[in-house]
């Protein structure tokens, strides 16, 4: 009895590490060339990038060279120099829809989710298939009853010893322990990994760029133009009495 | 150790084998065997860095064989159509050309690699450089205020708009620029150094002398805050602090001039004490720079 349990564990093991490879190689070859910007697009992301470097590093500059620039920038974020299509101003934003960058976008999301989906139903009927409600090891210490729901999801006894671990939860310490072997097969930066994939999903916003599909580039600009315009009131050079400090501390 | 674990190691001893003719000819020596051993066919990420280093320190010590099979390498691994490849190929070929009509053919092929795809920076880099070689700092001014227009978060475009600015004696628009770099790097303690000197020269060439040498004095001050070490920063503070005192010390407190002076001939001696005794950990700086701060230094020992 003893035996026949432990056979089907240790293929599954693999089975999980095979689909995790399979994975990262599905993702990479989906995965379509970052798609390249055209001028405009560049000046539009850049410039606006230079008006928020200033704003956080406006104490590099002695107060003169801040303020002409700071004019000079908010001038032109407010006339719209920037832009990449200046006549779409005022206009509602368009349907990201029809933006082909932002379809691209959505393209690869879409992409990504289906290489995390399709083998997640696979591996989860297979589970379900084989191993489900059954108990597959006995921890060697007491644990108090709080771990039950921990250790023993998937199997309903209320009188059941804590120490004893389901299959099923065996399934997901297996989950997490499995990172270090993908990162030793396939490198560090791979996407076998579900955790990874799974935090992005979480929080889409952290990776996505600035401009998004369905922003309005006017608004940000008007928004960075402000911005300058409040941090122009608290201008402090670093280099003031740079001089004291060099003979005090160095 | 295989020879690319040779080379690994000798590059993360120095980063920028480019920088000084001695660490690329000890690199580029190393080419033919590197290029000949079966590391080279590896395809790692460090691999191909090491390829790119490489062809340039072959080009630079005149080994074309050498420089030409990396590219070709490059090429196929990369596709030779990759606007990296395209500059490195560029590159080889201005190294290579042998007559002025030949650049000017090269020059033209960049400018049809523009017109046909704007946004390739590494190649308009490339055009930048060729006028500058050719001797038309103008036509290069232009073309980099447009590069930055459109791309104002670059900092290497900045700091070489700045230098041919410095060139053509437009002291203030140099100025511009640096800070512009500061903006993107604001501890580049380098660039703050170089506006300390930019602020001497300006000050030695009319303008508010006074005035001039007190912002230089500041500069050099947060470059050596920000870098200890700096060997620049401390030749300038005490350059500039010299200065100030044989004019009688206008425009700043004369203790703290007298202070900094002090304190830049001593971290000077310091430095040039260890590093021609060759300490360890004293070993990066220049010897050209060390040379020159024990010239300033003699007078006055």
């Amino acid at each position: 009895m003893k035996k026949r349990r432990n056979e089907p564990e240790a293929d599954r093991r693999y089975l999980k590490i095979l689909t995790g490879v399979l994975r990262h190689y599905a993702t990479v070859l989906m995965q379509s060339d970052p798609k390249k910007l055209d001028l405009k697009a560049l000046k539009e992301q850049r410039n606006l990038m230079r008006g928020i470097n200033l704003r956080q590093n406006a104490g590099q500059l002695p107060l003169h060279s801040f303020i002409s620039r700071k004019n000079t920038l908010v001038a032109d974020y407010k006339r719209g120099a920037y832009l990449k299509d200046p006549e779409s101003v005022g206009k509602p934003a368009g349907n990201p829809m029809s933006d082909p960058a932002g379809m691209d976008q959505m393209m690869n999301m879409l992409k990504g989710n289906m290489a995390m989906i399709v083998p997640q139903t696979l591996i989860m009927g297979w589970i379900n298939a084989f191993f489900s409600g059954f108990v597959i090891m006995k921890l060697p210490f007491p644990l108090t009853i709080r771990f039950k729901t921990m250790l023993q999801s998937g199997i309903a006894t209320r009188d059941l010893d804590v120490r004893w671990v389901s299959s099923l939860s065996w399934y997901f310490l297996n989950l997490f322990g499995l990172r270090s072997i993908f990162n030793y097969i396939l490198g560090s930066d791979n996407s076998a990994d579900q955790m990874s994939a799974q935090m992005q999903q979480m929080n889409p916003a952290a990776g996505a760029s600035m401009f998004g599909p369905g922003q309005d580039p006017n608004k940000m600009f008007l928004a960075e133009a402000e911005n300058l315009e409040v941090a122009g009131g608290t201008h402090e050079w670093v280099i003031e009495g740079v001089e004291d400090r060099v003979l005090q501390f160095l | 150790m295989t020879i690319l674990q040779t080379l690994m190691s000798y590059l993360s001893l120095h980063p920028q084998p480019l920088k000084t003719p001695s660490t690329s000819l000890q690199l580029a020596q190393h080419a033919p065997t590197f290029l000949s051993s079966s590391d080279a066919s590896r395809d790692t990420q460090e691999v191909w860095f090491l390829y790119e280093q490489l062809l340039l320190s072959s080009l630079r010590c005149e080994d074309d064989s050498s420089a030409r099979l990396c590219l070709q390498r490059l090429g196929d691994r990369f596709g030779v159509k990759t606007s990296r490849v395209r500059a490195l190929t560029g590159l080889y070929d201005e190294a290579t050309a042998s007559s002025k009509p030949a650049l000017e053919e090269i020059l033209k092929r960049y400018n049809k690699l523009i017109s046909e795809d704007p946004t390739n920076t590494p190649i308009e880099k490339r055009r930048i450089t060729l006028l500058q070689s050719l001797g038309r700092p103008d036509e290069a001014i232009t073309a980099l205020t447009k590069l930055v227009t459109h791309s104002p978060t670059d900092a290497e475009a900045w700091s070489h708009l700045a230098e041919m600015y410095k060139d053509q004696g437009l002291y203030s628009q140099s100025v511009f620029c640096l800070e512009e770099v500061l903006l993107i790097h604001p501890n580049a303690y380098n660039i703050h150094a170089r506006l300390g000197e930019l602020a001497y020269i300006q000050a030695l060439t009319g303008g508010n002398e006074a005035e001039g040498c007190a912002d230089a004095v500041r500069y050099f001050c947060r470059s050596v805050e920000l870098c200890e070490w700096y060997l620049r920063g401390w030749y300038g503070l005490r350059l500039v602090t010299d200065r100030i005192l044989a004019q009688g010390g206008k425009g700043m407190k004369k203790e703290t001039v007298e202070g900094l002076n002090l304190k830049a001939t001593k971290r000077l001696a310091e430095i040039v004490r260890r590093a021609t005794a060759g300490e360890e950990g004293w070993k990066g700086f220049d010897p050209a720079e060390v040379q020159a701060a024990k010239e300033l230094l003699e007078p006055a020992s």
